[in-house]
């Protein structure tokens, strides 16, 4: 088994040996036929950087998935790895950053910190009979728990020795593909030659049969576990080396990206059947997806949608195949015409689809002579993204700029993929709203290589060139939050601030400027400081909590408007009365509040405004003229008396 | 052609999977008020054309006529509105619900929308009563033996109103008691019109219940006879050769005592089980299902835990609830449940032929890959077990290829001692025949063999000494001569009390 995975690679063996590896493997159908599609439709996606891109961007992914590939034959399930790959990049990086800790041995650390997360997780489903399900989403909470624990939920600087495993090798072949590669084949080989490989299948088909023809399942499950948890240690240090930066919040999510490429490349969840090889080219189908519909400009929004239609597809194609071989091993001399025909409709509707979809969703056409800008944003789950995007649209359409709007769901790693993507595709100029300001920094690199110009908006990027950024000062806003309710107290008074997600740089930012505003009032007391995650609902559920234990809270301090508007709600009657709230970002919803009078002030930032500006600036860069430095775009406290004067 | 008896004819029915013609013109038919024996060895293709009947599967070619008018049978819902139903030797059955929710399940009675519980539970009462077992309706069908499972599925099958019953191998779990009466309740269905396709590898049922006789060997309807056709014939028929003799136990002489049990407890389940079993000797172990027989044998092995008592293999004791212990000492357990315990399904043959071995056949964490193909080839060629390839998968074996494959892993780690719980059920003439040679084979070359059957003229032809429980004891031991079905059947159904009776003197070894 270990020669499938190379198979996949070097399938060059006749016409027919061909045929019957794409009847016999779905999903490396699927994969090609996404390839041919994407070819067809963006001239950028065929060429060797940006396949290269690809296998950079599959990496990490990639080598979760082999992890979890193990986990999953033997019937189980792993939902920790995301956490514990962003655990183990964070103890690398705290050990050897801030402990004075010698790389080698800080690496060593995180591969153990791997090892122990996975021997948890068996321990527990082996002797304390946990289903994986469970035991595994504990360890999903408890390992981001400590990695936000261990870095105070600030990013810290991976060691530069090991950053190198984020560079290219010989100027062009990325060391992520090398890892990737490698732990593939690490994965292939023990699936199929070593003894607890064989195990997994054994155990993962039938528990009870295995037990009973000797195998020590109860070990041999420790070790499964402890397999997954050292491949997660790995792809969270490759993680971290390509941002140079191990992030708390890194790899959210990644273990439902690990567990679809398993299941598209042709294991069942069910256990006792999965390959390496399927796991890579799931992989790879989640990457090319993502990085097509970057080149094609397809709305953000519609990208969700596609990628789940297609995982559904992808697996849906294999299935059908199945059904049709009956079995699959067995049956692997040609095969029946039903089969055949199921297999080349499956792959004619995913064809369809695909095109389908992405010309529809297409942003319209690109014509060559309109200057293209790409613009990353953070996320495009708050209102205050979504008005830098409307105000950058607009700026763009009277400008005449093709513009390209990738969103990053706040994953530094996703962001730094689309960068890379806009780099390779030949952007003109790249307008970057950082996740992570460190994280950016690699990417960014890379396109001051090439040559783009780089504007950062509302969010700087750190070691990296930018020519301008264009910002409302978060400090300087922190400040005016807190001058805002103090004031409004008549500088004494009982106040809980709501702080932003832990780990961006908003949320520190913002938090550094309330607590300098605050120390100018001596009078404040400050009964509580949490984190609501910039988020409405947590916004609501954290400020009742706070209720709970300060009945007579004065004044509320939130490091956006969204929480600020969640903790109305949990204040109710009171809020505007007898509590006084102040939010910051100044979103139509906040300015509706402060008409109404619950929300006493926000500190207003203009992000349509930034977005305008950081359009503009990119169109100067692009054609050569002067753009300064820095853009401070004015921040204003906002209140009953003067909201008129504003729309956002 | 126009028989206004018939209910059902099939022409020329053909059907192929990959690599594989299952059936190949196989004709039949069935009439009202008739049980229609299917005989055939296993992977004749029995199972593939009730599938055909229940909507399973579709035929590739052929007819399938209903009450004279061709039909085709897409799914579960056409051969329900056709009146067939059809009764798999695992059960359809929901667990948790209770009984009367089993049998109207997705047609419980309702009243202004809710399920009405009165009268979905008088109407299985009376279906009960005519089946004639006495469960509650309101029982939960996890609490119920796999005789009254059976039943429940058969009472299902009456509130359908079928006139097709199709049963598939209803007698393979049973003991003989349970046997009789589901032969009654056979017989009363017959009396009321109802057509039953029955499926049974016993030869002594089919004089015993059935009219007509179809035979399917190798995918080809090969002859009808009528029931009273002698076994001979009919197992002339069925393999294509006559089988000379049923049990051809060869007797090998007798060594030193390898594995000896002694009061081996485990409270509630069974007590106080002692016994020896030598080289060279076959020791069956018969009694009631429900008599602690598996239950004991997975003690020995080390599958489950007990509280009191010995286990000793070549006079070393054996750590309790320990399989790997048990391994090193040289026993083997082939367990009762292949498919659920025995196998890996969805491995291939060389997998599973490979699985014990695969330990000692690793080092440095490497398993020698070329080392087990070798000897499952050697072993599935010795064995004779007909297959494909070795990388067929081992769910797509007959059920006497597949009992075969998991007696050769064992045979591959040179098994000592081998314990055999229900070696051959569900296993054809021709196959059981092959695993009596194997268990003489065995025995012939110094090695034990410890059998648990329920088919008692098993028990009696291939055993050298007999041990019978009764409710979780020992209740006697008879040697091969004074074996005979009425002195087991009285032992079986005995009461044991205190310590086990005097004939177990030979097997204490205390």
């Amino acid at each position: 088994m270990a020669a499938e995975t190379l198979k996949s690679s070097t399938g060059a063996g006749g016409a027919a040996a061909v045929r019957r590896l794409l009847l016999d493997n779905g999903a490396l159908t699927a994969l090609i036929v996404l390839v041919i599609a994407m070819s067809a439709l963006s001239g950028d996606f065929l060429t060797t950087d940006n396949l290269l891109n690809v296998g950079v961007q599959a990496a990490v992914t990639a080598i979760l998935a082999f992890g979890v590939t193990f986990v999953i034959v033997s019937a189980g399930i792993d939902l920790s790895v995301g956490s514990v790959a962003a655990l183990s990049a964070t103890v690398l990086a705290w050990s050897a950053t801030q402990q004075g800790v010698p790389v080698v041995t800080a690496v060593l650390l995180a591969v153990v910190t791997g090892v122990v997360c996975g021997l948890v997780n068996g321990f527990l489903i082996a002797y304390g009979k946990l289903p994986p399900f469970i035991a595994t989403l504990a360890m999903l909470s408890v390992g981001r728990g400590l990695s936000l624990v261990i870095s105070e939920g600030s990013p810290i600087a991976f060691p530069d020795s090991v950053s190198h495993l984020g560079d290219t090798l010989g100027g062009w072949l990325p060391v992520p593909v090398l890892v990737m590669i490698v732990m593939g084949l690490i994965a292939a080989f023990v699936l199929g030659r070593t003894y607890i490989g064989r195990s997994m299948y054994a155990i993962g088909g039938n528990e009870e049969a295995a037990r009973l023809s000797g195998l020590r399942v109860k070990k041999q499950k420790l070790a499964i576990y402890a397999l997954s948890g050292v491949f997660a240690a790995a792809a969270g240090i490759v993680l971290a080396s390509r941002l140079s930066s191990a992030q708390p919040q890194a790899a959210d999510g990644y273990e439902l990206d690990a567990i679809a490429a398993v299941v598209i490349g042709g294991a069942s969840l069910a256990g006792g059947t999965g390959k390496a090889s399927g796991t890579l080219i799931g992989a790879l189908i989640l990457a090319v997806l993502r990085n097509g519909l970057n080149l094609l400009s397809v709305s953000a929004f519609w990208q969700q949608v596609v990628i789940g239609v297609v995982i559904a597809l992808a697996v849906l194609l294999d299935t059908v195949r199945r059904k049709a071989g009956a079995t699959p091993v067995a049956a692997g001399t040609g095969g029946g015409k039903g089969r055949q025909a199921a297999t080349y409709g499956l792959a004619a509707v995913v064809t369809v689809a695909i095109v389908g979809a992405t010309s529809f969703l297409h942003s319209g056409s690109s014509s060559a002579a309109n200057p293209k800008v790409g613009l990353a944003l953070s996320t495009l789950n708050n209102p205050f993204f979504v008005q830098i995007q409307s105000g950058a649209r607009a700026e763009a359409k009277k400008l005449g700029v093709d513009l390209t709007v990738t969103d990053a769901q706040n994953d530094a790693s996703q962001q730094a993929n689309q960068l890379q993507n806009f780099t390779s595709s030949g952007y003109d100029s790249i307008i970057v709203n950082p996740v992570d300001s460190d994280a950016a920094a690699p990417a960014v690199r890379a396109a001051d290589k090439a040559k783009i110009p780089v504007i950062a908006v509302d969010r700087g990027v750190n070691k990296a060139t930018t020519d301008a950024l264009v910002a409302s000062d978060n400090v300087a806003g922190g400040e005016l939050a807190a001058k805002t309710v103090a004031e409004k107290l008549g500088g004494t008074g009982k106040i809980v601030i709501l702080q932003g997600q832990a780990g961006t740089s908003a949320a520190r930012e913002r938090a550094e400027g309330f607590a300098k505003g605050l120390k100018a009032y001596p009078g404040i007391q400050v009964l509580a400081q949490q984190p609501a995650d910039f988020d409405r609902t947590k916004g609501l559920d954290v400020m009742s909590n706070l209720l709970q234990a300060h009945p007579d809270v004065q004044g509320v301090i939130a490091a956006n408007d969204e929480m600020a508007l969640g903790a109305i709600k949990a204040l109710g009657a009171k809020a505007g009365k007898s509590v006084q709230v102040v939010g910051f970002d100044g979103t139509p919803d906040g300015l509706n509040a402060v008409k109404d009078g619950t929300l006493y002030a926000s500190v207003a930032q203009q992000p349509s405004e930034l977005g305008r500006i950081a359009v503009d600036n990119a169109l100067k860069a692009l054609q050569g003229k002067k753009v300064e430095q820095t853009v401070k775009v004015p921040v204003k406290v906002v209140t009953k008396e003067n909201v008129a004067g504003f729309s956002g | 052609m126009s028989n206004a008896d018939e209910l059902l004819r099939i022409e020329g029915i053909r059907k192929t999977f990959p690599g594989v013609v299952a059936l190949d013109g196989v004709d039949f038919d069935l009439r009202r008020g008739e049980v229609h024996v299917l005989l055939g060895e296993n992977g004749a293709g029995k199972s593939t054309l009730i599938k055909m009947l229940s909507g399973a599967y579709r035929p590739d070619a052929g007819r399938i006529l209903a009450g004279g008018e061709e039909v085709r049978i897409h799914g579960a819902q056409d051969s329900e509105r056709l009146g067939i139903a059809t009764i798999y030797q695992e059960f359809n059955l929901v667990p948790d619900l209770t009984v009367a929710e089993n049998i109207f399940l997705g047609r419980q009675p309702r009243r202004f929308g809710m399920i009405d519980r009165k009268r979905m539970e008088a109407e299985a009462a009376v279906l009960l009563e005519r089946v004639g077992v006495h469960v509650s309706p309101r029982a939960r069908v996890r609490e119920l033996g796999i005789a009254r499972l059976q039943m429940v599925e058969i009472a299902k099958a009456l509130s359908l109103n079928a006139r097709v019953l199709i049963m598939d191998e209803p007698t393979a779990v049973l003991t003989s008691e349970e046997v009789e009466k589901l032969f009654a309740i056979v017989r009363r269905l017959r009396e009321d019109g109802v057509g039953v396709v029955f499926i049974t590898h016993h030869l002594e049922e089919i004089a015993a219940l059935g009219d007509r006789v179809t035979v399917i060997r190798d995918g080809r309807s090969v002859g009808q006879v009528p029931a009273s056709t002698p076994e001979d014939e009919l197992v002339r028929l069925m393999v294509g050769r006559s089988i000379e003799q049923q049990y051809p136990r060869e007797r090998a002489d007798q060594g030193a005592a390898l594995l000896s049990v002694e009061g081996l407890t485990r409270d509630g389940v069974f007590h106080d089980v002692s016994f020896e079993v030598h080289a060279g000797e076959v020791v069956g172990i018969a009694g009631l299902v429900g008599a602690g027989r598996t239950e004991v044998v997975r003690a020995v092995f080390g599958a489950d835990p007990y509280d009191q008592g010995a286990v000793r293999v070549g006079g070393a004791r054996l750590p309790r609830y320990d399989v790997n212990a048990a391994m090193a000492a040289g026993i083997g357990l082939v367990p009762e449940d292949r498919k659920g315990q025995g196998l890996v399904l969805d491995a291939s043959v060389e997998e599973n032929l490979g699985l014990v071995t695969m330990r000692s056949a690793t080092r440095a964490g490497l398993v020698d890959l070329k080392g087990q193909h070798e000897a499952a080839d050697r072993i599935a060629k010795q064995l004779g077990v007909r297959m494909a390839g070795l990388g067929q998968h081992v769910r797509t074996l007959s059920g006497g290829n597949q009992q075969k494959v998991v007696i050769g892993k064992w045979l591959l780690a040179n098994t000592k001692v081998l314990i055999l719980d229900e070696p051959t059920r569900g296993i054809d003439v021709g196959a059981k025949v092959e695993i009596y040679q194997l268990i003489n084979e065995l025995t012939a070359a110094g090695a034990a063999v410890l059998m648990i059957s329920s088919d008692l003229p098993e028990v009696l032809g291939m055993s050298d000494r007999v041990l019978v429980m009764a409710q979780g004891r020992i209740a006697g031991e008879l040697p091969a001569d004074e074996a005979t079905q009425d002195a087991v059947m009285a032992l079986a159904v005995s009461t044991p009390s205190t310590p086990t009776p005097s004939e177990v003197e030979a097997g204490r070894g205390r």
